[in-house]
């Protein structure tokens, strides 16, 4: 093993430090292995600091474009917490609703522009439209689905206005859900299946890597969670509160990073589908669970690169929850709500599942219905630990592969955690010519 | 697919509003929609950081208008009306994450699928503050009529 490996990738060449892969290695003696990563949003925390109840739905909504249903709920959870607001049944299946197809585009768009062009051996989802039209057209189809199931129940394409404390607005009818449940059963059921089929015929192409760590997600008795119940582990049978969800991420400085890791009961954990999957799999329901057979996931797969595998699972359990839930709104009638809301000093905390693991928003909020202390815990944050560990297992294991196949590797690795950074756009980054 | 009502013409703005300048397409769609400038014909979308719904959005259309702010080495302020195929994206993007993007894949990306409207034009707001705050730096706020007027031009 004489091979000299200098692996340095950039993951945002215009954020300074963030999500930066750095390996070194001389004739076999590794010198580095370092998870450079991203720092979480924490500034929106200030930013939500002095302002009102009312607007902390808003302004979270914009810490993430791709996750922005996730972070609406989150919020109106930690602010219900804090100031002792019921919700109605109607509003926890809208909102159950409404989450799914953010479950639904992210996990789409993700298995199908970032983790597909790695497994058909192209560079990116653009060539893939010449080499696999009908790969691309099909998560094309599931991606506008949930765009537009979102952009229905959420009242807009992104950062929702439905999503408000103490309910769920709604500015559509029960013709329009009816239209969205022909569409899944007629439309988004059939692409997940050719989808599981693709996915299937190069599931030989995900490296053969397992690493057993902690698998951190909600669950609760009803029904595969995303929304509902306790913080819950691999690694014990204790059930807790979210209410008490900072004796679970506990942050940590490790030597190998530049960052704060998160830890419970080992020097890392999971969160996101593999994690929920490892939690709460014998909750599938029927056609999710046999897409999970058919892909080979077993509860307790500790190969973190089959979390895009669990990704494709929970695309299946999420249209199959969805048109049982618009089955029940549809039979029980939908009835306009006002949210009742009385203000009322104290403290929440709000958490749900985001499609890349479990997040959480914790608001202390005065007695004029201001809030004056903020904490977000992301998924991200919580993963990072469990990435750098990941890396420290793969860099020994495949470093005789050669520098480009390690890289390769390395960076599927970061990608099939889908790691959440600080949505700014940036979008356009432009010379003339 | 779900009924829609979908006008030839979509104007986009990109951006997040809580990063000062970064949300100024943010800011300007919402000035054009409730300006009352544009007859009818016109769709207006504030699509905050959504990243791959632009192709949605788009498909279909006659005409696409996005309004971003962009990093085009120019002085703050200024506002640039291309279309792709008049600039080069300098944006290297490593895919680890779906919270990356750049516009100009997305529109080569939708050309290919055979999607994209005829006609592409962008808009693009040179920043001068990227920091957390809800304002735009006063560069860019000085300035905020004339780029609804130079934007709404696009469609009277």
């Amino acid at each position: 093993m004489s091979q000299a490996i200098d692996i340095n990738v950039h993951h945002m060449t215009r954020v300074e430090g963030h999500g930066n892969i750095v390996i070194k290695a001389d004739s076999g003696a590794i010198q580095k292995i370092e998870w450079q990563v991203p720092e979480a949003p924490r500034f929106f925390e200030a930013m939500v600091r002095g302002r009102s109840w009312m607007d902390l739905q808003t302004i979270t909504s914009r810490i993430c474009g791709i996750c922005s249903i996730s972070h609406s709920l989150t919020s109106v959870k930690a602010t219900e917490d804090a100031m002792g607001i019921q919700t109605s049944e109607q509003t926890h299946k809208l909102r159950l609703l409404t989450h799914f197809a953010e479950q639904l585009q992210s996990h789409s768009l993700h298995v199908g522009y970032l983790v597909a062009p790695d497994l058909l051996g192209v560079k990116s989802v653009v060539p893939l439209v010449a080499s696999h039209p009908d790969v691309v057209k099909t998560i094309i189809r599931i991606h506008r689905v949930a765009n537009e199931w979102s952009d229905l129940l959420g009242g807009r394409t992104t950062h929702p206005v439905t999503i408000v404390p103490g309910g769920h607005l709604t500015p559509f009818n029960e013709n329009d859900l009816r239209e969205l449940k022909k569409t899944i059963e007629e439309t988004t059921v059939p692409d997940h299946k050719a989808l599981a089929g693709v996915i299937l015929s190069v599931a030989d192409k995900l490296p053969d890597f397992d690493r057993p760590t902690e698998y951190i997600s909600l669950s609760c008795p009803e029904y595969y969670s995303f929304y509902d119940g306790d913080i819950v582990s691999t690694d014990t049978d204790e059930k807790v509160p979210v209410q008490e969800f900072e004796r679970v991420a506990n942050e940590y400085v490790s030597p190998q990073s530049t960052a704060k890791f998160a830890r419970w009961h080992r020097d890392s954990y999971a969160v996101g589908a593999l994690a929920r999957f490892n939690n709460n799999a014998e909750q599938l329901l029927p056609l999710a669970a046999a897409t999970a057979n058919k892909l080979g996931l077993e509860k307790g797969c500790c190969n973190p690169y089959m979390n895009n595998v669990a990704q494709v699972i929970e695309c299946v359990q999420v249209c199959e929850h969805a048109l049982k839930l618009l089955d029940e709104l549809l039979s029980a009638g939908l009835k306009p709500e006002k949210p009742d809301v009385t203000v009322k000093a104290g403290t929440g905390v709000g958490c749900v599942e985001a499609p890349r693991g479990i997040l959480f928003h914790k608001y202390t909020i005065d007695e004029k219905g201001n809030c004056v202390e903020a904490n977000c815990c992301i998924p991200t944050n919580q993963n990072h630990a469990n990435i750098q560990k990941d890396f420290e297992a793969l860099v020994p294991k495949y470093m005789d592969r050669g520098q480009d196949e390690l890289r390769l590797l390395l960076e599927m690795n970061v990608r099939s955690y889908d790691p959440c950074i600080s949505c700014s756009a940036h979008y356009l980054d432009v010379k003339f010519v | 697919m779900l009924p829609k009502n979908m006008n030839d013409i979509v104007v986009i703005g990109l951006g997040n509003p809580l990063l000062s300048d970064e949300g100024v397409g943010v800011h300007l769609v919402r000035n054009l929609s409730t300006l009352g400038q544009c007859g009818p014909g016109v769709d207006f979308f504030d699509l905050g950081t959504a990243g791959a719904r632009i192709l949605h959005a788009i498909a279909g259309r006659k005409k696409a208008v996005f309004i971003d702010c962009a990093f085009m080495d120019k002085d703050p302020g200024t506002i640039r009306r291309f279309t792709p195929d008049d600039v080069r994206s300098e944006k290297k993007l490593p895919r680890m994450s779906l919270h990356e993007g750049d516009l100009m894949q997305f529109i080569e990306l939708s050309r290919r699928l055979g999607e994209c409207p005829d006609e592409v034009v962008i808009f693009g707001i040179q920043p001068e503050d990227l920091s957390m705050g809800e304002a735009l730096s006063a560069a860019l706020a000085d300035r905020m009529d004339e780029y609804v007027e130079m934007i709404a031009a696009e469609f009277r």
